[in-house]
Order: C-alpha cells, then structure tokens, then sequence
C-alpha cells in the first residue's frame, strides 16, 4: 500500500472513530426532553417511556411483518453484589443520547453503550447486608435522568444524584429511616427541578408520604403524607392512633399532566396488611390514587379504589392518562388496571369517578356503585381458619407496567389469574419488624394461570386475550409497528399481534423475566430490551 | 381449613417426633416462637404452612442449602447470596435456632409401622413390580416417574400404599421459584400432523412443550404445530399394581421403599 494511501486510510479511520466518538458525548436530559418524551422514540428518558405513562414507542420499524427476524444485538450481565438476596432484577432501563441506564438489585446503577453494551460506568451506593426490606424483595425499578444527573433511590432509603457522564455522586440525601422499615425501590420521576420518590414499608407499618426535592441541591421541598394525623381531612376514617402505624406507602412512579400541572401517584396497602379489626374504617388515603400539587405537594383530590382493604391489594399501579371520548365527551382521563381485579376510568382534572369494570375472575365484590365503591361480598376477609379469595394478594395485576397504545385506543394488561386462602392473625407493633396480622397460601403454579389483554381503554372491554403459562410478573409494551412485547415466567420475550393477539415471535432468555420491556433506536435502528435473570437483551432487527 | 387446629395438631406431632428422634432441647415453647416468627418474616414468601410461593417450599426434611441446623440458623438470620432470599438479622438469642426448629419440624414425618417385610420388598420392586422400567433408584431406572432414592425421608407408608394402588390419585407437585407449585409427571397427549404422543410433561411455555414418553424418549414441540393438546388430569402413566401384586407383596414394597432414606 502507498504511504499516501495508508495515510488517507488512517485519516478516515480516525474521522469514523471520531464520529463514533463525538456521538457518544453525553448530552443534558432538560425538562424540555422530558416534555417530548412520548414523542421521541430514539430514547426513553422515564421509567414509563414519558409522563403520560403509557409506555408505548412511536418506532415502527419493527411491526407484524419482520418481527420474527429479530435477533439479539448484545447482552449485558449483571454484576454480583455479595449482598444476600439481590438476585432479581425490575428495573426499566433509561436511554438518552445512546448511554443506557439501568439499575442492578439491590440499589446500583450502570451506565452502557446503547451500540455494544460495554459498560461507561458503574456506581455502587455502599449498601450493607443488614438492610431491612421487609414484605418485598432486595430489588430496584430504574433511574431518573433530569439535566445532567442521574437519580437513583436506593434499598436503605437514601436519594442521590449522580453525574451522568462519570457516576460520580453529586448529592446524597436520607429519605427515610431504613431502620423502621422504609425502603425505596421505585424509579423516581423527575419534573421540573425536581424529583419525587416515594416509600415502601408498609409491611412494616410505616406512615407513607410522597417527597419532593430540589435537583440540583437534594433539598427536600415538600412532603405529603399518605395517611392524615388527627383534625386533617380523612383523619375520620382512622380510630385512636392507628394512623401512626397506617401503612399508605407509595412504592411505584407516578404520573405527571404538564397541561393542569397535576401530579397522579399512586398508595398503598393500609397496616397491617390482613387484619383490618386493628384499623376500622376506611383508612384514607390508602390503596388510592393521589392528584398533587408539584410545587407543594397538596392534594387536589383522591379517590380511593378499596376502601378499608383486608387482602394487601396496594393501588400501586401505574396510573396512565389518555386523552380522548369518553360517553360522547372529550375527557382528560386517567385509566388504571387495579390490583383488586377491576378497570377503573377517571377525570384526571377533577377525580370524577367515570368506571369500573371486572377484568379479571374476582370473588371479593359484587361490583363498582356509582360512586366508584366497591360492592363488597359479605366474608371475602382473611378469617383465622382460612378464606379462599380471588384474586391472590398480589392480585389480578400488580407493580409492571400495562400500556396505552393512542392510535388505537387499546389498553394491555399483564394479568395474574389466581386466588389465595387468606389468614387473620393477631399483631402488636413493634419498630422494623414486620406488621402484618395474617398471611396468604395461594394457588398458584399449574393452579394458576395468566394473560395479556387487551381492553378497550373507554369501556375496559376485552377485545382478546393471549395466555401464559402462569401468573405473570413482567409489564408490556405496545409500538406503533402494531405489536405487543411482553414477557413471562418461563423466560419468554414474545410480540403479539395488537389487532387480535396472536404470538408472532418469542424468544427464551433461559431464565424467569420480571421487569418491563421498553425500546429505543441506536443510529436510527429500532432496539427493544428485556431482562431476564440476570441478563439485559436487546434485540434489532439489523 | 380449620387451620388453628391443624397447626395445634402439627405441633404436638412435631414436638413428640423430636424429642424421639432428634436434639430433646426443642419444646413446644420454641416451637410455638418459631411458628409465629415463621409467619410474620418467612411466610409472605414461603407460604402460611410454608408450603412454597414465591419462596421454595420447606415441607421436607433436606433443604438444599441448610444440610445441618447451624446451616439452617446461619442462612435464616443472614440470608442466602444470589437468591432472592434475604435473611432476617432481626433475630436475636434463641430466636434464629426457635426459627430452624419450626422449618425442621414442617418436614419431619411421624414415625409408622412397617407393615411388610423390606428385603422381601427389595424383591418385589426388581421382579415382578419392574418398578425401574419407570423408576430411578440409586441412578439406575429410567426417569418416567419420581425418582425413589430417598423416597422414605419424603412420604408416608400409607401415601406409598395409595401410590402403588391408585397411582392416579395424587398428583406429585413441585415448587418452582418463579412459578409457584407445578403438578409435576403430568400426563400429557398430543396429536401432530406426526404423529399421536402420549407421556410425561417435562417442561411448557406459552410457546412450546416438552415430554417424555414410556420409552424414556424425549420431545420437544411447537404447540402452534399441534392439532391437539391434552393436560389428562386425575390420570398416572403408572399401572395401579392392585391386579399385578397381592397384599403381602404390596405391604413388602411399601416396606422396601419406606427404608429408602
């Protein structure tokens, strides 16, 4: 080769290296990005793929015709901690600017190359064996990315921010006291200067809240408690001081309007979770969903989906807004597939209740009145010598993510068909200990079954459904290429069809999946990713 | 499920099979502690009667990593690493090994007569039983039905007499981690455009099925490639040997594997 060819080869090689280079700079994730999010299909910058939480990619490029050409891009193995019990991984991984984020149980963040997997940088916040997690697992659902800062909330319930270009700590604040029982497992949402977290601990009976800090500062700018003290309003459906011990935790990411500048988060089991003898009456504010001011945490409303709940059926759901007809009327809505076996529509303006609709086997009530109250059967509750209830305690649906697809009005859901023989046990309270006043057996294994389903979001109709071999424990994502992804126990990563739910592609990842799948693009090609066990995917079709 | 009684009822068969059979330091008092620290911190995962859920199940009597009662106090209080299971540091003094005592108690089985004669059994299951046609007993048989090497640890003389008798009339389980309880031997048919298969269900997706059948062969099928699919419930692969052995030799079997521990 002559040397002035050679040259001009290393020349070019070097320009190539330096445009791969140069496009792998990290960029800032302002506010403005957030905004977009829904609309941007090369990154997903929330835990839900945008505020709206409707976990849906606007990418096409993968449909119903090449879906079963997919193939895996690059695999990502998750880094041992040492800590016991932190082997299953929920987190829903981040993408902006082709750097990946995920989370590994139980509190750790790494940042990967979106085009190779090769990991930028690791951050492992110092958590000790001895961490309480009491009534769920060592586990972690994601990031928040604001600015230039990565946001993650960890197992012994602290927040930090960390440079998203290195993973170096910018600030570290402690949420709550891990030794009574808090933890902090949800992916935080990041709004405008802000980020919020919320707690889990109710097996512990802890008093939940929802907090609010700076982002640039980790100062805390407001809390909102989940459950009133004496003279606050809802304080009259709580006796003596069952409050104090009232559970309400608010363990999974909430959602955000940016038009009526209302924050939706979702609560809770009250405590203890299977003797409501302790706690009679309703127990506000728990197994709710909650409309907040995001400058000062006030409640604009609420509405409680089970009212003085015996069965730990948390309303810790992802709450999705849609936007269309509802009856004949243009209706800002919020819909949410609840862990009690029913398909609840509102008015995410006013809290109006508009629907409620069985969508799962249930043997607890009778039906929604029309004040969206449930119409309980008399002895659905937890009894001494057992009682057989449908659904299970983890209910018809639970935590991993349905999703909305908006050009066709379509609502999936990952559901559990299972019951459960519900105990009441007696309980004293005792700090960091659990409080929880029963237990469950349930039927589950080949006792069990589970689905995808699609409903239409206006009426919670079952249009189809697609089975699995078990209860499912992993979330769905729809796309504009017509397709569903989701995941099961047995380890398969599949796509159905969204117009009737036939199986178009499936893939074993050789271990049980129980986190979300989202998607993005790396240099204009269409990525979508799953965890199984301890393996991240992501699957193209170049 | 009279559940209170059940569990009064255990407990004295729990104490009265350890103070025979193994340390005299556990009562019922410890028993009574570790039952109900048992229910606050392990059962959300372990289940009410520690039966499985998302935890595995702890009714028998060798849990794969607690091989001895201080293995058993050690993984209670500090957890298992890379399992989903976390430890409960929480206890303090006597309650880790009151803890252990109520797991070990979930999988002792009481004490019974033997009703036949074991080398007489030992016979039977090489002769005219022909029980390692299906059976695996010290790695030798074919894995159609349960493996039987340490098959008096697991069962009764009375649920082995039924299983002899009326193979169809139990339906083994086992506990997957992320499944719950599975029906484990399940007859399964299955008609492709192949062929007509009957045997034992080894695995199953959504997607896809795996079986053996009587010959020990093994298949593996799309079940969009299936015409039909038949889960036969109520049903065993195995003969019931009411017609093939007389009483004696059926009590003698039972014998023969109530020994094999």
């Amino acid at each position: 080769m002559k040397l002035s060819v050679l040259l001009k080869t290393k020349l070019f090689s070097a320009f190539l290296l330096l445009c791969l280079v140069s496009s792998n700079v990290i960029a800032d994730t302002p506010f403005e990005a957030l905004l977009a999010d829904e609309v941007n299909g090369a990154d997903w910058l929330s835990y839900s793929g945008g505020y709206k939480s409707q976990r849906f990619s606007p990418l096409s490029q993968i449909n119903t015709v090449n879906v079963d050409q997919l193939k895996v891009m690059w695999a990502y193995q998750m880094q041992p901690t040492g800590i016991s019990g932190a082997a299953l991984q929920e987190t829903t991984p981040l993408v902006a600017d082709n750097v990946m984020y995920i989370t590994e149980s139980p509190s750790s963040v790494t940042a990967l190359d979106t085009r190779t997997g090769r990991v930028l940088w690791h951050f492992f916040p110092d958590i000790t064996n001895d961490v309480l997690n009491i009534g769920f697992p060592r586990i972690n659902r994601g990031v928040a990315l604001l600015d230039d800062n990565v946001y993650v909330a960890t197992l012994d319930a602290r927040l930090f921010a960390l440079d998203a270009r290195t993973g170096a700590v910018r600030w570290e604040t402690m949420v709550a006291d891990n030794a009574a029982g808090f933890s902090l497992t949800l992916a935080p949402l990041a709004l405008n200067g802000k980020i919020v977290v919320g707690v889990s601990g109710a097996e512990a009976g802890v008093r939940g809240y929802i907090d609010a800090y700076d982002s640039e500062t980790g100062e805390r700018l407001w809390r909102t408690f989940t459950v009133p003290a004496p003279g606050e309003p809802g304080s009259e459906t709580w006796q003596g001081d069952d409050w104090q011990t009232g559970g309400g935790s608010t363990w999974l990411t909430g959602s955000y309007d940016p038009e009526l500048d209302l924050l939706y988060w979702t609560t809770g089991n009250p405590a203890p979770d299977w003797n409501g003898d302790l706690r009679p009456g309703d127990n506000l504010f728990t197994c709710a969903v909650l409309a907040l001011d995001p400058d000062t945490g006030e409640m604009k409303w609420f509405f409680q989906y089970t009212p003085h709940d015996t069965h730990d059926w948390d309303a810790n759901q992802i709450p999705v807004l849609v936007d269309g007809e509802f009856e004949g009327q243009q209706r800002k809505l919020l819909a949410l597939a609840n862990r009690n076996a029913f398909y609840y529509l509102l008015d995410r303006e006013t809290g109006e209740y508009l629907l409620g609709e069985e969508y799962s086997f249930q043997t607890w009530s009778e039906g929604i009145d029309d004040n969206g109250r449930p119409i309980v059967i008399p002895n659905t509750e937890p009894m001494r010598d057992g009682n057989l209830v449908w659904p299970s305690l983890q209910g018809a649906t639970n935590w991993f993510s349905p999703s909305y697809n908006p050009q066709t009005e379509q609502f999936f859901v990952p559901n559990r068909r299972m019951g459960a023989i519900y105990f009441k046990s007696d309980v004293e309270y005792v700090l960091g200990m659990p409080f929880l006043g029963g237990g469950e057996q349930p039927l589950d294994g080949d006792d069990a079954s589970g689905a995808i389903l699609a409903l239409d979001v206006m009426t919670g109709e079952q249009q189809w459904e697609f089975e699995l071999q078990t209860p499912p424990w992993s979330g769905v994502m729809a796309t504009a290429g017509g397709l569903v992804f989701g995941a099961s126990n047995e380890g398969n990563f599949f796509a159905l069809d969204a117009e009737d739910g036939n199986p178009l592609w499936f893939f074993n990842t050789g271990a049980h999946i129980r986190t979300n799948p989202m998607g993005f693009s790396v240099d204009g090609n269409q990525r979508v990713a799953i965890i199984g066990g301890q393996t991240l995917f992501v699957f193209g079709l170049d | 499920m009279l559940l209170k009684k059940y569990l009064s009822g255990l407990s004295a068969l729990i104490v009265s099979s350890f103070l025979i059979l193994s340390a005299p330091l556990v009562c019922a008092q410890n028993l009574e502690n570790g039952q109900q620290l048992f229910q606050t911190l392990c059962a959300r995962c372990h289940g009410m009667l520690g039966e499985g859920s998302e935890g595995p199940s702890l009714t028998r009597p060798n849990l794969v990593h607690a091989p001895d009662d201080a293995a058993l106090v050690s993984l209670i209080v500090g957890g298992i690493p890379g399992t989903g299971m976390p430890g409960s540091r929480q206890l303090r003094g006597q309650d880790g090994p009151d803890v252990a005592a109520y797991v070990r108690s979930l999988g002792e089985l009481p004490p019974e007569e033997m009703p036949g004669d074991v080398i007489a059994g030992a016979q039977v299951y090489k002769s005219i039983g022909n029980c390692s046609s299906c059976h695996i007993l010290n790695g030798e048989g074919l894995g159609i039905g349960p493996e039987l090497s340490n098959v008096g640890q697991r069962r009764t003389a009375s649920y082995l007499r039924r299983s002899v008798t009326s193979p169809e009339a139990d339906q083994p389980r086992l506990v997957d981690r992320f499944r719950g309880l599975l029906k484990a031997f399940l007859t399964v048919r299955i008609v492709s455009e192949i062929g007509t298969y009957e045997g034992m269900r080894i695995n199953e997706d959504a997607f896809t099925l795996q079986m053996r059948d009587m010959a020990g062969e093994i298949y593996s099928f799309n079940k969009s490639d299936l015409i039909s699919y038949e889960k036969v419930e109520g049903h065993s692969l195995m003969p019931g040997y009411n017609s093939v052995l007389n009483e004696k030799q059926i009590d003698d079997v039972v014998s023969y594997l109530m020994s094999l521990k």
